[in-house]
């Protein structure tokens, strides 16, 4: 039986964001869990699934599933990895609770990224990966050069300039001027975008996600269950998984073309629907560049198109596709993929104040499109009604 | 540009940490040969360095001096120092090059002029001093 609209995401729970949580990641995941579960109506001690992902840099489920009290998980998922597996996780607590092996499964992710590890490199050990030998001696060792370094080859190929990188930037500040959770409520325009600094040519410091500490978590159950909690259930239309290429391996010579190209077909199909049906994309949007290859890679646009398509507007809420509401990475803050997905849940409730998507039905959430780690994930995810 | 662009063959922050796949790749760069390996039966060039190739999976390979021209596919411009080693060599050149021998292998490289690169340019490798007796692959313009 396909998987399509028989799991929901019954719950979500967000700490504060901010450049200094002052506690430890262990603290930041229990209190997004307790969140969400709270959100949900459901007695923490139902929870009999964690799942997260991580670089080294967090909590685990086994010490937060004895932090929590739970002296028996009939799930856990603790995986290695950076935004690219970010759906993944919550695609696989679908698939576990699917298959009966567990009733209420809360994936979290938690990280300090500005105050103890950050996540853009700066300070930060060399990633321990076979790939990290052929580019740190070049000073070359940490993702805004990585994707500067295909955001380069889009423009020499496609044409794409700076300033529809920057298109992406001042969209999303607007959104997170109209969302109180967000770091950055200050508007800039494109004239504030070609002000800021080089970060690593050809971005700029607001071509460039903030470094956050903060937690989510959701709250992951069948959709039978979900509609006896307290809200309405978000149901999960679909969830992929995608792998692709990091551009260190022979027989993948395009820097623009992302993991998501083969993947995109898959997660619409589950979902029995196309690009057209989305009315909310919240894009893993790590760099400007991201999102424009984003919205090309998962056929919203054509192949080259996605600097004009942000031109158009399209992408600003009141536009035929609004995407990052939250204002993303870039605006609202950095929590590895999943703030998207909280986004996305609350878009989908109605629940998002004034950057809210009026008749938001389907959401689409994604993950890193594939370029570091070779791998992507996304959901598409719909209201129950 | 107002600050000139340091070439960062001057700097070479880190030594790789080869493996047991890589150990004759950087063998061969520190006696100053640029080598890959070569599938043996269907003579694809494997990159990264690895055991098997992946077209027809066999494990048998020669490694073999390469033809150290390229193509250039992409470049950045790094200013901010990501380690305290990098504060001296910043702003500095990084390009992608697509090997001439097999154009789906692309090389991450230091950039040795200081100009911009251009959009497929055509480049040549100059093997590079680096820490600890390793040596680089870097480019420059094909003359």
């Amino acid at each position: 039986m396909s998987l399509r609209n028989q799991v929901a995401i019954a719950g979500i729970g967000a700490t504060e964001f901010s450049r200094d949580s002052k506690v430890s990641t262990l603290t930041l995941a229990a209190r997004a869990i307790l969140a969400a579960v709270e959100d949900a109506g459901l007695p923490p001690e139902k929870i009999d699934g964690l799942a997260t992902f991580r670089v080294g840099d967090s909590v685990l489920p086994a010490v937060l599933a004895q932090a929590l009290g739970i002296k028996d998980l009939n799930y856990y998922v603790d995986q290695f990895g950076g935004g690219s597996v970010s759906h993944s996780i919550v695609g696989q607590a679908a698939l576990a609770v699917h298959a009966g092996i567990a009733d209420y499964v809360v994936c979290y992710r938690a990280l300090n990224a500005r105050s103890e590890f950050r996540m853009g490199g700066t300070g930060r050990p060399l990633v321990d990966a076979i790939e990290t030998q052929y580019q740190a001696p070049f000073g070359y060792f940490t993702p805004p050069q990585q994707y500067a370094m295909a955001a380069r080859a889009h423009m020499q190929k496609y044409g794409t300039t700076e300033a529809q990188l920057g298109a992406v930037a001042v969209a999303q500040r607007a959104h997170a001027v109209l969302n109180p959770r967000a770091l950055m409520r200050e508007p800039i325009t494109m004239e504030d975008y070609f002000d800021s600094r080089w970060v690593v040519e050809p971005f700029r410091l607001f071509d460039c996600c903030l470094e956050t500490d903060g937690a989510v978590a959701v709250l992951v159950t069948s959709a039978e269950r979900a509609r006896d909690l307290r809200q309405d259930p978000v149901l999960i239309s679909a969830a992929s998984w995608g792998s692709g290429h990091t551009l260190m391996s022979n027989e993948h010579p395009d820097p623009t073309r992302t993991a998501a190209v083969d993947m995109a077909p898959r997660l619409f199909e589950m979902a029995g629907l196309g690009p057209e049906e989305i009315d909310v994309a919240e894009l893993y949007d790590c760099f400007t560049y991201s999102v424009l290859v984003q919205l090309e890679d998962y056929g919203f646009c054509a192949k080259g198109d996605g600097g004009a398509f942000v031109e158009t507007g399209a992408t600003k809420i009141g536009g035929s596709l609004p995407v990052n509401t939250h204002g993303g990475f870039l605006s609202e803050g950095y929590v590895h993929g999943f703030n998207h997905i909280y986004e996305a849940v609350s878009q989908l409730r109605g629940d998002a104040g004034a950057r809210q998507v009026e008749g938001a039905k389907v959401a689409l959430s994604t993950a890193q499109a594939g370029y570091i780690s070779g791998n992507t994930s996304a959901l598409i995810l719909r209201g129950d009604s | 540009m107002s600050d000139a662009t340091k070439s960062i063959s001057a700097f070479l922050p880190f030594s790789p940490t080869p493996d047991r796949d890589s150990k004759p790749y950087w063998q061969a760069l520190a006696e100053g040969s640029f080598r890959l390996q070569r599938c043996s039966p269907c003579s694809t060039l494997r990159w990264p360095p690895r055991a098997l190739c992946n077209r027809c999976h066999s494990f048998e390979h020669e490694w073999e001096n390469i033809e150290t021209r390229g193509e250039i596919v992409s470049w950045v411009r790094t200013h901010q120092a990501f380690a305290p080693a990098l504060r001296e060599a910043v702003p500095y050149w990084v390009v992608q090059v697509a090997l001439v021998a097999q154009g789906d292998v692309l090389l991450i490289g230091g950039w040795l002029v200081d100009r911009e690169p251009r959009s497929a340019e055509p480049v040549e490798m100059q093997i590079v001093e680096g820490t600890e007796g390793f040596r680089f692959p870097c480019w420059k313009p094909d003359a």
